[in-house]
């Protein structure tokens, strides 16, 4: 392959990497922080992108402008349903959180789609398909912007688990439960105030991949899997390694992509499995 | 003298279901096919899901192994006949699971649930490519057989030999060993148990039971597709079948899938477009009130001491299991 191909292909990992990260943050907060693995998260991220997309289709509002509205709406989503669902099972067996949020992801993605079928729809804006050339290399306005947003919305959590009393009663909880409720954290509504972060930035998440990719109500099936393969390649338990196995996933799976495209899929899973066996604690992660 | 009553009743229902494909017509036999094929699954799936605690979420790739290798072998330049050709599908299954279950099955958790998944996923798309063998998407088409007796019936046959099995298993070394194993797998090992050959046996015992399935549902459904025999669904059918009927019981599978099957069935005859939510809805409510399944309302024995299911054990059940 040439240099402006490789250059092409640098360029497309470096900013799908970016809306990745953003697809498991919240995935890798619930895992790490509760145990959970939230198979929902990705009708989570579909709700965001109808969110967008209906308030652009109806009110004529900026795709970019609409994220916040996702976010507080499945933010609140979320809060209700960790509140009134999920830890009511939460000490049960692990594969009772997990099948639960299996219903639940089979419930949303149908309701989605008995209220707005299945019709693939995208959000067109005005500036979508334009972008500047550095080179030989393109890069597409929208998603430069999809990368900022994910850049700044990553920073943002780090921040706020770190420098927040929520934050820090968040990571307390994740670290020792009992030592946590000794010191006054009311778990169960740290714990839904996690659901519900991480439900708002995959609220985040749909909106931006509204603008990029065609979507339609199974789109988010497949992210939770993504977002799932990030959280191992990278290892749980830090915003920095979710973004550190964004992008080994996001290079694997474009240069994979553009050599192999019929078996992007098992190569992609093939490697997932083999780091597993190797490295049960991720690439980055110390351990789970 | 309960024990006889018991005998009696599993009789006349074993009685029943041998006279099921007189009494009903051939379309409702399909349904009740359907089940079965559903409950040999969910058998295979509780030896590993169940008894060893280890959450398989890939075991559709044995189904899929098992559909391809029946209907490669039969309609290959040997025309193997049905019944071999299925048991080679079997065995082949229990290979790959002993090779790849070595390395996988030290994942723990989370980690082993995606690794089984990512195996699903991976075979699912060599099928899909794999012109010159599988025919690729376009998939491979077997001889054509229209009895549906004969599929009721030899779905039927192993299921029965399958709750044989299971009992059998649940009483002996390896069945104990396989429960040490979820309880506390270092005090298992501790104990003296050989952790991982009890484990790919468990792991194994699964994937011939799922290429039983699979070989006999290829036959039925004559046509095999990778979208079709290597979907995620069938895992999930299996897992929620065992989960709702009791994971770890010998009956809870059969029941389990039972009770899916008519469900799913009634639902969606009565609301087609909203079939799928009202499942996800049966889902959540099973997970919230009886986490352990239905073998817990019906299980219970009073020879020791335990007291018959009561409604308000549902809202223990939620209470033993909230975060507060």
């Amino acid at each position: 392959m040439g240099g402006a191909e490789l250059g092409q292909i640098f360029v497309n990992a470096v900013l799908l990497s970016g809306i990745l990260a953003l697809v498991a943050l919240g995935f890798s907060l619930v895992w790490g922080i509760m145990n959970i693995v939230n198979l929902a998260h990705g009708s989570f991220i579909v709700l965001g992108a109808y969110i967008t997309f209906f308030l652009h289709e109806l009110l004529g509002v900026d795709p970019f402008l609409s994220i916040p509205v996702a976010m507080v709406a499945l933010f609140t989503l979320g809060w209700g349903i960790q509140r009134g669902l999920i830890n009511q099972v939460i000490r049960a067996p692990l594969l009772a959180t997990f099948l639960l949020t299996f219903g639940l992801e089979i419930l949303i993605v149908n309701l989605i789609n008995y209220f707005f079928k299945a019709d693939v729809r995208s959000v067109t804006t005005a500036y979508s398909g334009t972008g500047f050339t550095l080179g030989s290399v393109r890069v597409p306005y929208i998603r430069l912007g999809a990368l900022g947003i994910s850049l700044v919305l990553v920073a943002l959590l780090a921040w706020y688990l770190r420098a927040t009393r929520v934050g820090r009663a968040i990571r307390a909880t994740g670290m020792d439960i009992d030592a946590a409720r000794l010191t006054g954290v009311k778990v169960a509504t740290i714990y839904a105030a996690t659901f519900a972060i991480g439900a708002g930035m995959a609220g985040a998440a749909g909106s931006l991949l509204s603008m990029i990719v065609p979507f339609d109500p199974t789109l988010g099936g497949g992210y939770t899997q993504r977002a799932f393969a990030i959280c191992v390649l990278g290892g749980l338990g830090n915003v920095a390694n979710v973004v550190i196995g964004a992008a080994i996933f996001a290079f694997v799976d474009v240069f994979v992509g553009a050599r192999l495209p019929s078996l992007s899929r098992a190569v992609t899973f093939a490697i997932l499995v083999l780091l597993l066996i190797l490295r049960p604690q991720g690439v980055a992660g110390k351990r789970v | 003298m309960k024990k006889a009553a018991a005998i009696a009743g599993f009789l006349a229902l074993l009685a029943l279901l041998v006279a099921l494909p007189r009494l009903v017509s051939s379309y409702k036999l399909l349904t009740y096919t359907r089940f079965l094929i559903l409950a040999l699954m969910a058998q295979g799936w509780n030896f590993i899901g169940g008894y060893t605690g280890y959450a398989a979420f890939g075991n559709v790739a044995y189904f899929g192994i098992g559909a391809y290798t029946t209907g490669l072998l039969m309609i290959g330049k040997w025309h193997v006949p049905f019944f071999p050709a299925l048991a080679a599908g079997a065995l082949l299954s229990a290979l790959v699971a002993i090779l790849l279950g070595l390395p996988i099955l030290r994942l723990k958790g989370h980690y082993f649930a995606i690794a089984t998944l990512g195996v699903a996923e991976a075979l699912s798309q060599v099928a899909d490519t794999w012109d010159s063998v599988t025919e690729g998407s376009t998939g491979i088409d077997l001889p054509l057989k229209t009895e549906g007796e004969f599929f009721y019936y030899t779905a039927l046959g192993f299921v029965i030999v399958g709750l044989l099995c299971t009992a059998a298993f649940s009483r002996s070394k390896l069945g104990n060993g396989c429960v040490a194993i979820r309880e506390d797998q270092d005090a298992a090992r501790m104990l003296g148990i050989n952790t991982t050959l009890f484990k790919v046996i468990a792991y194994a015992l699964s994937a011939v039971f799922a290429a039983l399935a699979g070989g006999l549902t290829a036959y039925q459904n004559i046509h095999v597709t990778p979208g079709d025999f290597f979907k995620i669904d069938y895992t999930l059918q299996m897992i929620i079948a065992t989960i709702i009927g009791g994971a770890g019981t010998v009956l809870g599978p059969v029941l389990g899938a039972a009770v899916f099957q008519l469900l799913s069935t009634y639902v969606w005859s009565k609301f087609l477009e909203l079939h799928p939510t009202i499942l996800g809805v049966i889902i959540v409510l099973f997970i919230v009130f009886l986490p352990r399944g239905l073998m817990t309302v019906l299980g219970r024995k009073r020879q020791r001491g335990e007291r018959p299911f009561r409604m308000s054990d549902l809202l223990a059940n939620v209470r033993a299991h909230r975060v507060t």
